[in-house]
Formats: structure tokens, C-alpha cells, sequence
């Protein structure tokens, strides 16, 4: 955002703009000052005219110097001290301007400048200083707030623009959840060790029902546990080892402290789903997936091997880059920069899913 | 006694198929199980059977893949063998075999389906009405044009090859022919050659398919760059080339293209 500034006529009209609403409020301190000293001397209309005056001075001078030397939006002390610097000179010649203008306006005799180091006038001059001051600190508030009002309006904005981007990812998310290959594929071999082993069947149709209950729940809640998740990859790649053969090995490694931990529901899936579809099942000798867990500090590292084909052989098929996109534009607006997804070569040969989110307990 | 060969990776499926088959039809002689593309390959050329039964998704080389280079490949007195596809669920091949004179089973495979199938090619086997290579070709060119295709805005307009340390830009229109060796493809243009290592299946797709047509497994060709088609003595059809001295060859698969009007 900072690197774009907009165009030079724009910032000038919002400059102008700016100094139209911040002068009333200058000229609303000056009446009030005027309603003060009026208090203590009487002759309000004079004291109005000339406190209005003075402060239209006192404001021009503040005003254009720091339009002309403070450049920084945010005050530290140089600018509080440069603007010190500017009050201090503006009093005195605001107070003399002003005066002599309503002066010259109401026809009366005004201090000339030699009569000016009287105590009377200093008085005045620190009274045109302090009211300088407090129009200075009034209208930084100001700024300040309508500051705090932008960056809101802003973040409101990128809240709005993150949560479209989550509801489009979880919309991608449902439409990508079984496919239909997988489904037909996986039942046409039901269908076949019904004849052929019938035991075997019925423990196939329990991990299709797994993986089925695991998969299609997914609209109906937000998280997981690593135990539910792992079991729902078991029975998965328990579905594919009996259409595979022995071309598929596989191992799932959950350490028992890590049971509980919490994830988001179908980030695990469409990694291991990719190992298969992209790395083993395409590749003739067939190979092993490995998903394990452990603790990185004070996050959870999910780790999906296999010993595929690898990535230079990936092309995308089904969906296999838009899964991994979808995935990461849940993380960012789940956890922003606190997750990770990354997907590298394993050696000596596959692919290297690794997923990094941070550590949260089930209670 | 009709000879079949099943190409299926999943083992189950694959005995299942035969099962199913030796039930339906008890004096067909399952010659060879094949475990992937690669093998069907190599098992229908040394076996010769009558019939093939090729799952489209394995691992290796896809179904479609394992016909179009038996078509390229088979010689001699056994006539080219009846292809039935079984897929699981591929829309675009569903709807391709719709419109071919070729069978297709869906997995899960049916009895009855499966059946058919059965009367079919036996109806066909004894009549000896074996399907020219010609019909594979159009069968395979639906197939392909039902396949996902580039965009005109996503198409390739230049080739960018590596030549020692710099990267030379090849117009597309100026190439007269592709030629796959292994991974690599050898870009050839009336005056030069590179070599790019993106393998030809993945450049096809973002080729203008009018200009350039696949003429056999390993070679595509710019068409505005053909001048002939020439029949040898043995019958196999040869292309003359504007600014090549080369002659590729025209698989049977794809005679088709070059046939007068």
C-alpha cells in the first residue's frame, strides 16, 4: 500500500480539502477564546473580530508550515518540536496582524510595535500561543482519528476479501471431495471380492464406509483430531491397497501425545489423495506412502511421503494444483502466516508433502 | 478357439474381468493378464490375440495409448485385434465410444453388459470383419478432440530451446515438425533444430490442432508445410516436407489424414 501514492492533483484537492474542515475548527477555538477574554474585559463583538482574526493568522502561518516542512503523518518529536518552533514565532505576529487588521476594520487606535513589550501584550502573546497550541492538538486528534477510521475501514476490507477467498476454498473443497473414478473404481472391485473372497469384502466395504463417513461429514463440522484424520487416511489407503496389490506399501505413524491435536478437516486428504493419484498409482512398479506427525516447537508437522513418480512427472490432472492452492488459501485465512504448506522432491525418489500448522489441543 | 489378453492394474478387477468372461464365454482362452500399458504392449505383439480388453487409466501407458501403438506397430498375417475399453469413469472416452464402431464396459462391469459385448465380438469374430486401423484413427481422433484442449489465448506462440548458453525463440508457425525423442522433443524448423524437454503429450495440448496434426506416435506435423503424401511398395505412407530433406512416416492410425478427397 505504501509504495502507491495516488496522483499529484488528488493529493492536492484532499489537502485543500482538509484545510476547508480544519479552519472552522480553528476559527470555533478562536470564538471561544474571544467569549473567555470577553468575560473578563466586556466589549465582545471587538474581542470576537480580533480573536477571529488572530486565529485565521495563527492558523495560516501553522497551517502552511507545516503543509511546507512535516512531511511524516505520524508526529515524533522532531515534528512536535518544529511545530513548537512555529507557534512560538506565529503568536506574536498573529496577535500584532490580527489586531491591527480589526483595528484598521473598526476604525480604533492598536498598539504600535514599539508599545508592543508591555506585560499586557506578553500576556496576550502566550494566550495566542496557548490557543495556537490547542487548535494544533485538536486537529491531530482529528487526523489521528480519522487515521484509525481508514486503516478500520481498511482492515475490514481485507477481512471481507479473506473470508471470500475461505468461502470460495471450502465451495472447491466440496466439489472435490470424491472422486468419481475413485468411487467406481473402488466398487468394481467390491463388486469382484464379493465372488472371490467374501470375507475380504465385507472388511473393504468397512473402510469404504470410513472413508465415506470420514469424507462427506466434512460439510458438517470445521475441525478434526489427528486420530479421527489418520483413520480416515488408514481406511483410505486400506480401500487402495487392496485395488493396488502389492504395488502399494504404506505406514501411518501418530504418536500418542499427538491423538487429540486439533486440524482443519480435509487439508490431510487431498495430500495423501495426491501422493497416490500422482506419484504411486501412475507409476509401474507401484512405491510407498508414509504419513507420519510430530511436534516442531509449538507446532504440529504433518509429513506425507511417497516414492512416486516425483513432481518433474506431475501433470495436473483432476485437479492435483488446484487442491494444493485450495489448501493454502485455507491455511492463510485460518492461521495467516502461522501454517505452512510446502512440496518438494523426496530422496532418494517421490514427493514430500509437509504441512506445518500450530499446535492446538482438543478439550 | 478366440485368443483375448485383459490389460487391467488392479488385480482384482483383472480376475474378476476373466472371471466373468470364462462364464459368459467358456471356450475363450485368456492368453495374458498385463499389469500396465507396457507389458500389454509387448504381450499383444508377442501373443497375437483376437481380443483385448484394455483399461484406459494404468499405470505405464493408458489404454488409448496401448492401441495407437499396437495400430503402429502390428504386422504380418493376424489381423489387427477387436479392442473392447473398460473405464471405470472418464466422461469424454464414455462419449467418444458412444459414436465408435468400437465396444466399451463400464466398471463396475455388468453381467448382462458384459454379455453383449460377448455376442458382439463373437458375431464379428466369425464373420471375420476385423476393424481396419483406419476406424482406431478415428476413433482416436474423436478422442483427442474431446480431450482438454489449450485456448487460442493459452496457446504456444513461441518455442523457447536452449542452444549451449542462450535461449533461442522459435515462432510456432515456423516450425515444420516435432519429433519425440524420449523426454525430449526436437524442434525442427527449415534451417535449424533444438532439442526441448517437455515431452510431445504435454506440448500437443497447447498446439493449434488445425495446423498441426499428430502423424504418428513419435511426430507432429505443421500441415501448411506438407507438400505430399507418398504409398511405398511396402504401404506405408510417406511425407514430403517444404524445406526438409526428411520424410516421416504416417502410422496406419493416421493414414487417414492424407487420403485424397
Amino acid at each position: 500500500m505504501a509504495s502507491i501514492s495516488p496522483p499529484v492533483h488528488q493529493q492536492r484537492r484532499a489537502r485543500l480539502r482538509r484545510v476547508l474542515t480544519d479552519l472552522p475548527l480553528s476559527i470555533g477555538i478562536s470564538v471561544l477564546l474571544a467569549c473567555f477574554i470577553s468575560l473578563v474585559t466586556g466589549r465582545f463583538l471587538e474581542n470576537m473580530l480580533v480573536s477571529v482574526l488572530i486565529g485565521i493568522v495563527a492558523f495560516t502561518i501553522v497551517y502552511g508550515g507545516r503543509l511546507l516542512f512535516i512531511k511524516r503523518p505520524v508526529w515524533r518529536k522532531r515534528e512536535w518540536a518544529m511545530f513548537a518552533a512555529l507557534a512560538v514565532l506565529a503568536a506574536p505576529v498573529a496577535h500584532f496582524t490580527g489586531l491591527y487588521t480589526a483595528g484598521l476594520l473598526l476604525g480604533i487606535r492598536t498598539p504600535t510595535l514599539a508599545e508592543y513589550p508591555s506585560a499586557d501584550r506578553i500576556s496576550m502573546i502566550v494566550f495566542t500561543f496557548l490557543g495556537t497550541t490547542l487548535m494544533v492538538v485538536l486537529i491531530r486528534n482529528r487526523e489521528r482519528m480519522r487515521r484509525a477510521q481508514e486503516e478500520q475501514a481498511a482492515a475490514h476490507l481485507r477481512a471481507q476479501i479473506i473470508e471470500r477467498q475461505a468461502l470460495q476454498a471450502q465451495l472447491r473443497l466440496l466439489q472435490a471431495q470424491i472422486e468419481p473414478h475413485m468411487l467406481f473404481n473402488t466398487l468394481a472391485n467390491l463388486q469382484g471380492l464379493i465372488a472371490l473372497d467374501p470375507v475380504r469384502a465385507s472388511d473393504m466395504l468397512d473402510q469404504l464406509i470410513q472413508y465415506l463417513r470420514a469424507t462427506l461429514s466434512v460439510s458438517r463440522s470445521e475441525t478434526t483430531t489427528l486420530e479421527q484424520e489418520f483413520a480416515a487416511m488408514g481406511a483410505y489407503l486400506g480401500l487402495m491397497g487392496v485395488r493396488m496389490g502389492e504395488r502399494l506399501r504404506y505406514r501411518l505413524d501418530l504418536p500418542p501425545t499427538l491423538r487429540t491435536a486439533r486440524l482443519p478437516t480435509m487439508l490431510l486428504q487431498p495430500l495423501v489423495e495426491n501422493a497416490i493419484v500422482h506419484g504411486v498409482e501412475p507409476k509401474v512398479d507401484g512405491g510407498e506412502i508414509t504419513i507420519s506427525a510430530q511436534i516442531d516447537g509449538d507446532s504440529v508437522a504433518i509429513e506425507v511421503r511417497d516414492t512416486g513418480l516425483g513432481l518433474d512427472h506431475a501433470h495436473a490432472r483432476h485437479g492435483g494444483g488446484i487442491g494444493m492452492t485450495t489448501s493454502r488459501e485455507r491455511l492463510a485465512a485460518l492461521y495467516g502466516e502461522r501454517a505452512t504448506l510446502t512440496l518438494n522432491p523426496a530422496q532418494p525418489q517421490g514427493t514430500l508433502a509437509r504441512l506445518t500448522l500450530p499446535l492446538e489441543f482438543d478439550r | 478357439m478366440t485368443r483375448a489378453l485383459i490389460a487391467e492394474d488392479e488385480p482384482i478387477l483383472a480376475a474378476t474381468l476373466a472371471r466373468t468372461l470364462q462364464t459368459l464365454w467358456p471356450d475363450l482362452d485368456i492368453v495374458a493378464t498385463a499389469p500396465n500399458g507396457l507389458v500389454a504392449v509387448e504381450q499383444a505383439l508377442a501373443l497375437r490375440p483376437d481380443v483385448l480388453f484394455l483399461d484406459i487409466r494404468m499405470p505405464g501407458q493408458t489404454g488409448l495409448e496401448v492401441a495407437e501403438e499396437l495400430a503402429e506397430r502390428w504386422e504380418g498375417p493376424a489381423p489387427f485385434p477387436h479392442i473392447v475399453f473398460v473405464t471405470a469413469f472418464d466422461d469424454y472416452a464414455v462419449q467418444a465410444f458412444e459414436h465408435a464402431a468400437f465396444d466399451y464396459v463400464l466398471k463396475p462391469v455388468s453381467s448382462a453388459r458384459l454379455g453383449k459385448t460377448v455376442e458382439r465380438l463373437r458375431a464379428s469374430l466369425e464373420t471375420r470383419t476385423a476393424l481396419a486401423p483406419d476406424a482406431l484413427g478415428q476413433l482416436l481422433g474423436q478422442l483427442q478432440a474431446l480431450a482438454p484442449r489449450a485456448a487460442p489465448s493459452e496457446r504456444l506462440t513461441t518455442i523457447r530451446a536452449a542452444v549451449g548458453n542462450a535461449v533461442r525463440m522459435i515462432p510456432v508457425p515456423d516450425v515444420v515438425y516435432f519429433q519425440a525423442i524420449d523426454k525430449y522433443v526436437n524442434v525442427v524448423t527449415a534451417d535449424a533444430e533444438a532439442l526441448i524437454r517437455v515431452p510431445l503429450k504435454e506440448l500437443l495440448p497447447q498446439l493449434d490442432s488445425a495446423q498441426f496434426r499428430q502423424v504418428s506416435r513419435s511426430t507432429v506435423v505443421n500441415m501448411g508445410c506438407v507438400t505430399s503424401a507418398v504409398r511405398d511398395d511396402m504401404g506405408k505412407v510417406l511425407l514430403t516436407l517444404r524445406g526438409r530433406p526428411e520424410k516421416p512416416r504416417v502410422s496406419p492410425v493416421y493414414a487417414h489424414l492424407f487420403r485424397q478427397m
